[in-house]
């Protein structure tokens, strides 16, 4: 019996086969929290996308909430506004771009003010004044009232209403009432009627912590000064001052001076920790496909009605980046986009000491690199998992459990399982049939049409390899195992003359290409250059096909397949996701083993594309799919008019690789082939197999405690009278509970663990 | 010594016997061990052969659950 070893909880640091950099580099491809275009060319930085969600659902209450953490005067900004978003819409590209300006003036204006008045906020302690008016007084006392200074506002005009009217001039009466009624909430105190003079302003110092005016004001008291227009400062005069000319400058300069105000009050520098400011760029990728209306809404009057605003809000799509998310099961099912994922994945192969909550995600993964194909950079979150998981197994750190089983069936296939043989009659071959443990585990008859038509028609001598290619290693992150299966078949590919492989499978074929001088091609090409044999077809109804994970990138393997579909006169049906694109069916990557819920989610991913039979190319997609419930069929069973039928259950696919190798062992090369027999009859219930193949308990698990049993006579009898044995086999430990039928054993209920159970004394 | 804290108890209550021994299992003590960590329990035991048994739930239950917990760290 084969057996890993299991690792140790104390953890020795050993090799770190990724780094943060690289990581970081590789979270960097990944676009989705890039801002939208919109959203970038805001000065003021609105969340445009929720703003116009909000808006396009009617909620004109949040959107004005949305809106109001940028405008503190929302009627004022949203008709003065410049709108350099508008510009930069996404939807420019296609037609019109969505009118966000106009809708911020229809939210501002039919929007329900939030009550949040500032009066019963605790204010600050440091108190700011404001000399001038204008915009840009106006707003920036809007700011500062937001982040709760205690304000004063000195100007010339006499009253609250001329204030006002001096800087929005260009509002409608109806607008003018309400932003004077908004003023006046504000919790802002007014001094008018003021005449600004160097003795008044240095007056104020003494009273307030920081000083703030007008551009005009400070011009007119220090005509010699500059301001620092990042900081909206004086930094000699130390007065908060600065360019503002237009609606979206005044705006843009309170922001800026608020911030320097906020730094000054807390006596920093305020050149410091400002964070980003102003409009930026984006890389965000958008499926612009998504656009339906291309056209601006025409407003019936100068100003949209809500419903007219609702409407050109719905317009915009959302631009977000989830190319990956749409296609891929596993990115679902965690709902996390990969430039996230992969840094926690990262995270989680540094953890020491502690619970690694990633390790399910990291092995979930299929490592089918779909991603790196429908991702717009090319972000492979194959290639993060499988770092991670060879990084958690270089530092001892990776659990066997999750890889157990796929592992233990790998050396299965090349230990009991392995046959390898030149063709009768010769001692070396120029080609060897290379099938994959999956073709042999679940269609071996069609390996053994597939192989005798192989002899048959090819020059030279075909040698027949059964076994694993080493990529369920791979996979695993289990660099040494998946090396030691290398040097394996390097060396069985030797004595039969170092041969040119006929893969039978994608995933073996691209594990093979790894091996260094190995010239290796795919039964595919092989069947079209001589010709398909007689008494294939195809099926009597369309067909989707679903390419192999294996295939990605192998354009001509999958050109292959649908020349040998159309001769066979095969139907295919189109298909999303095809070609390059294929998701994966859930085997790979050890998913199935590793997370059976998540794989599931991968295989119905792959059926919900056609209601048609699958076509496949890999035996384990076959497989799955069949297990689903799906008609499917392997291409080789159509090539050689083979029917797999149902799908085995993990003990059948041992027992027909071995039935597999004996026959042919028997049949063709006239060896004794040493099949093992049991000397007693041992039955199982129904529901004993069905249970044994949810927990992944082989036929042979339970050969073994009835043996132990057998020969020690060890067991338990429960209540209902069946006994109860175990065994311990490799790192779990094994239980059956059965009858005793004469000589034999009808097996009732099997269950593992693999905690080791001792007594205690005392 | 403190009295040893014990994760989980089952108490057989003359339901089950040992084939072997032809004797009823009793309320024993016994650890279970995995990845460098034991935890100690009360199970079914034989008074004379040591036989220690795992019931299906307790497998499936808490034990399963235990071992994934442990494999994480
Ligand atoms: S497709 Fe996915 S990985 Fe690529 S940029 Fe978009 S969200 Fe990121
Ligand atoms: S479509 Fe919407 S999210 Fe995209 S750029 Fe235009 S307004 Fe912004
Ligand atoms: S399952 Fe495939 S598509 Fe999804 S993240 Fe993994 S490699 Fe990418
Ligand atoms: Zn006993």
């Amino acid at each position: 019996m084969s057996q890993i070893q299991e690792r140790g909880s104390t953890h020795v640091y050993k090799v770190n086969r990724i780094s943060k950099e690289e990581i970081d580099s590789m979270a960097e491809l990944c676009v989705y929290e890039q801002p939208p275009f919109c959203n970038a060319a805001c000065p003021l930085k609105l969340d445009t996308r929720a703003f116009l969600k909000a808006a396009a659902a009617g909620d004109f209450k949040k959107a004005l909430q949305l809106y109001e953490k940028i405008a503190p005067f929302p009627l004022i900004l949203s008709r003065g506004c410049e709108a350099p978003c508008e510009a930069k819409c996404r939807l420019c590209e296609l037609g019109d771009g969505v009118a966000i300006r106009a809708v911020e003036a229809a939210v501002a204006r039919f929007g329900q003010q939030s009550k949040l008045g500032g009066i019963f906020r605790t204010k600050k302690k440091k108190n700011v004044a404001i000399l001038g008016s204008g915009l840009f007084p106006l707003f920036l006392a809007g700011e500062l009232e937001k982040k709760a200074y205690p304000i004063t506002v000195f100007c010339e005009q006499e009253d609250l209403a001329a204030f006002l009217r001096c800087e929005a001039g260009f509002l409608d009466e109806e607008a003018f009432a309400l932003e004077l009624k908004r003023l006046k909430g504000k919790d802002i105190q007014f001094v008018f009627s003021c005449e600004f003079t160097r003795g008044f302003l240095e007056e104020k110092r003494g009273a307030f912590d920081v000083l703030c005016a007008s551009e005009s004001v400070a011009k007119r008291l220090f005509p010699e000064a500059a301001p620092v227009p990042e900081l909206m400062y004086y930094e000699e005069e130390k007065l908060v001052s600065g360019p503002a000319r237009g609606v979206m400058e005044a705006a843009f300069g309170a922001k800026k001076a608020a911030l320097t105000v906020d730094r000054l009050a807390q006596n920093l520098d305020p050149r410091n920790t400002r964070g980003q400011e102003g409009p930026v760029g984006s890389r965000l990728y958008t499926d612009l496909s998504e656009a339906k209306e291309l056209r601006r809404i025409s407003g019936s009057g100068a100003d949209y009605t809500p419903e007219e605003a609702a409407a050109e809000a719905g317009r915009c799509i959302q631009c977000h980046c989830e190319e990956c998310l749409k296609s891929c099961a596993y990115l679902q099912h965690y709902k996390k986009h990969p430039g996230l994922l992969a840094r926690e994945i990262y995270n989680n192969t540094q953890i020491i000491m502690g619970d690694h909550q990633l390790n399910k995600p990291m092995n979930a993964c299929s490592l089918c690199g779909q991603c790196s194909v429908v991702c717009p950079n090319g972000f492979d979150m194959a290639h993060v998992c499988h770092l991670a998981r060879q990084n958690m197994v270089s530092t001892d750190k990776m659990p066997l459990a999750p890889h157990e089983f796929a592992l233990l069936d790998m050396l299965f296939s090349n230990n009991e399982a392995f046959l390898c043989r030149p063709q009768p009659g010769f001692e070396r071959c120029r080609y060897v049939f290379f099938p994959g443990c999956q073709a042999a585990a679940i269609a071996p008859d069609t390996v053994r049409a597939a192989y005798e038509d192989l002899c048959a028609r090819l020059e030279g001598g075909v040698a027949l390899l059964l076994g694993c290619c080493g990529a369920i290693g791979d996979w695993a992150g289990r660099c040494e195992m998946e090396q030691q299966t290398r040097e394996f078949l390097d060396r069985e590919l030797a004595k039969l003359g170092d041969p040119i492989v006929i893969a039978g499978c994608p995933s073996c074929r691209k594990e093979l290409s790894t091996h260094e001088g190995l010239r290796i091609t795919g039964i595919w090409d092989v069947l079209l250059e001589i010709g398909l044999p007689a008494g294939g077809h195809g099926l009597d109804r369309p067909a989707a096909l679903h390419d192999s994970c294996g295939a990605r990138g192998e354009k001509q393997t999958q050109a292959a397949i649908r020349a040998i579909a159309a001769q066979l006169g095969c139907e295919l049906v189109d298909t999303p996701y095809s070609g390059d694109r294929a998701p994966c069916c859930g085997y790979g990557g050890l998913a199935a083993y590793a997370n059976r819920e998540v794989a599931a989610e991968m295989t119905e991913k792959c059926l919900e594309r056609s209601d048609a039979p699958y076509i496949s190319y890999c035996m384990a997609c076959r497989d799955r799919f069949a297990r689903q419930g799906r008609e499917s069929r392997h291409i080789l069973e159509l090539v050689y008019g083979t029917d797999a039928g149902d799908p085995p259950d993990i003990s059948e696919k041992r027992k027909n690789r071995l039935a597999l190798k004996y026959a042919l062992q028997r049949e063709l090369w006239g060896e004794e082939a040493m099949e093992k027999k049991l000397d007693y009859p041992l039955a199982f219930t129904p529901e004993a197999r069905q249970m044994m193949d949810e927990r992944m308990i082989l036929t042979e698990d339970v050969i073994a405690v009835i043996e132990d049993f057998r020969e020690s006579g060890e067991a338990i009898r429960d209540e209902d009278g069946l006994l109860v044995a175990r065994r311990r086999v490799g790192n779990a430990t094994f239980w059956v509970k059965f009858a005793c039928e004469g000589e034999g054993f009808l097996i009732h209920r099997a269950w593992s663990h693999r905690m080791k159970v001792v007594k205690r004394e005392g | 010594m403190a009295a040893e804290k014990n994760y989980y108890t089952i108490d057989p209550q003359g339901k089950l016997s040992c084939v072997k021994c032809g004797v009823p299992l009793i309320k024993g003590k016994a650890k279970f061990m995995y990845l460098d960590n034991g935890f100690p329990v009360e199970l079914p035991v034989c008074p004379v052969c040591g036989f220690v048994y795992v019931p299906e739930e307790l497998a499936l239950g808490k034990v399963a659950s235990v071992e994934r917990a442990l494999e994480d760290k």
